[in-house]
């Protein structure tokens, strides 16, 4: 049995079929990246995993506790994320909220924490993603990389079963990117179980386990770094690598 | 020749004036409260577009924005008696409308108008709350509850507050109309005053300098929460205690 099984997942807006009956399974401590077009639901993957979006059909296990993705009663709903953290494109910290108290938050208020064990707990995390100096910067204090290592620290304070990370370093400068990567690939080595959408093709093949090519809402293929990258099987992703290859310019440097 | 003007007096018969400023005060504060707790309801029918509900709320503020407030203050005062007649008939009770005083009237009035522009204020402040932020705290596992109370709220009043702090304003000012429902405020104080020594300008002058001095304090007063509510410029260090602190 696997940490995480996903079967069946389904998900439309009117006509627009976004994702069609995709399973995937995430064994303990794996790195899974979905890598795909734009627009061909990877994304709406993620948020279905925590009925960010409501998908039509789907159930998913989460340390064998299995939850159907279609009923969505309130206690079902806080269940299901209890499971799962997520990391946003747009960091989404809580502008009203320094970086401490924006790791606390879901301590306290979701696990009824007491505020010192949250504290102790937001400061390891803070160190954890080098931010102990700032901790009483607000939102706006920060640069978009060191926001985004703040979302990281509130997300894995919460001790997730599955992390989600939604294209983590799309809205950085390319300067800040790699400062993001680095405190990723270090959640990936403390053996956190982690499902990461991204465009980072560099940083996919040296850290993911797994690596999903997701096209049209179907996964056309699945498979190890090198299965992807060396002997890629199907036309589309020939294509799709080949895109990528030519896009992307500059290698960031770990 | 009597003088023109007693400057003396004008300042003489403050004190005699806010003997009813307590009268002007209750009012204000039961009014903001209606206002502000109405159009809170009226925002959130309105946002989520609940049929019916909805239809009657935006008539209900294009009337109150559109009529003028000594208007909707007559309306209440003769108004609301007519209605608990009507009641009493068909229903065999006997609320006797005489006991009523005349400031209930005029609180329904006024926290009625107040509502209505309080309702698009706050609306507006929480729709300014960005989606992400709503998702990140989804996400983290709170209920809708907590979202608005620990999430949405915070950030929607200092969005809110400036508006809030003209409408309060506006609100004092607007107490002086509430003699149309036989209530005694500084206003009414001061024309019953006046009616006395037939000094009606020192008497209006007493008043402004009491209103305007209100005004101001309510001013700072506002600007001050807004400052505290509000993130910082500059962000605070962190000193050599939490960062000992950290490494424990
Ligand atoms: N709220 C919505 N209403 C209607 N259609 C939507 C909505 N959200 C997404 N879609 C559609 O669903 C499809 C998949 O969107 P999704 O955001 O999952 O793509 P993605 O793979 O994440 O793309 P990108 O790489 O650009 O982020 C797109 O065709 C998009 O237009
Ligand atoms: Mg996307």
């Amino acid at each position: 049995m696997s940490l995480v099984e996903i079967r069946g997942l389904s998900k439309k807006y009117g006509d627009n079929v976004v994702l069609d009956k995709v399973d995937l399974d995430i064994e303990q401590g794996e790195v899974v990246a979905i890598i795909g077009p734009s627009g061909t639901g990877k994304s709406t993957l993620l948020r279905c995993l925590n009925l960010l979006e409501k998908p039509e059909e789907g159930t998913v296990k989460f340390d064998g506790v299995s939850f159907d993705l279609t009923k969505r009663n309130k206690k079902d709903t806080l269940a299901l994320r209890q499971y799962t953290e997520m990391v946003f494109q747009q960091f989404n910290l809580f502008r009203q909220k320094t970086a401490l108290e924006n790791v606390m938050e879901g301590l306290r208020v979701v696990k009824k924490c007491s505020k010192s064990e949250a504290e102790k707990i937001a400061l390891d995390e803070l160190e954890k993603v080098g931010m102990s100096d700032r901790l009483y910067h607000y939102p706006r204090h920060l640069s978009g990389g060191q926001q985004q290592r703040v979302a990281i620290a509130r997300a894995l304070a919460m001790n997730p079963t599955l992390l989600l990370m939604d294209e983590p370093t799309s809205a950085l400068d390319p300067e800040l990117v790699s400062e993001v990567l680095v405190t990723i690939r270090k959640a990936a080595e403390d053996g956190n179980t982690i499902l990461l959408v991204t465009h980072e093709m560099s940083f996919v093949k040296s850290v993911a386990n797994k690596i999903v090519f997701l096209e049209n809402g179907k996964i056309v293929e699945y498979g190890t770094p090198r299965d992807i990258f060396e002997n890629p099987s199907s036309e589309r992703l020939k294509e799709f690598l080949a895109h990528i290859n030519m896009l992307e310019g500059a290698e960031y440097v770990i | 020749m009597t003088k023109l003007f007693d400057l003396q007096l004008v300042f003489s018969s403050i004190p005699e004036l806010l003997k009813y400023l307590p009268t002007t005060l209750f009012l204000t504060v039961i009014a903001a409260i209606i206002g502000l707790l109405l159009g809170l309801v009226i925002a959130v029918i309105r946002m989520k577009n609940i049929p019916v509900l909805s239809q009657l709320a935006v008539a209900f503020v294009s009337v109150m924005r559109g009529t003028p407030i000594i208007v909707q203050l007559y309306i209440s005062y003769f108004g609301i008696p007519i209605l608990l007649q009507y009641i009493n008939y068909y229903r065999g009770t006997e609320y006797n409308i005489n006991a009523i005083p005349g400031i209930v009237f005029a609180m329904v009035a006024l926290g009625l108008n107040q509502s209505a522009f309080d309702s698009e204020t706050i609306r507006a402040a929480l729709q300014s709350v960005d989606k992400g932020q709503i998702e990140a705290a989804k996400s983290l596992g709170m209920s809708n509850g907590q979202v608005l109370r620990r999430i949405i709220l915070p950030e929607a009043i200092t969005v809110a507050l400036p508006s809030l702090g003209n409408s309060l304003i506006a609100l004092i000012k607007g107490t002086s109309l509430a003699f149309t429902c036989s209530v005694v405020e500084i206003t009414a104080a001061g024309k019953i005053l006046a009616g006395r020594n037939y000094r009606f300008f020192e008497s209006y002058c007493s008043l402004a300098i009491i209103y305007w001095v209100l005004t101001f304090a309510l001013e700072k007063v506002v600007a001050a929460i807004e400052k505290r509510l509000q993130v910082p410029e500059q962000p605070r260090q962190v000193k050599e205690r939490d960062a000992i602190l950290s490494k424990m």
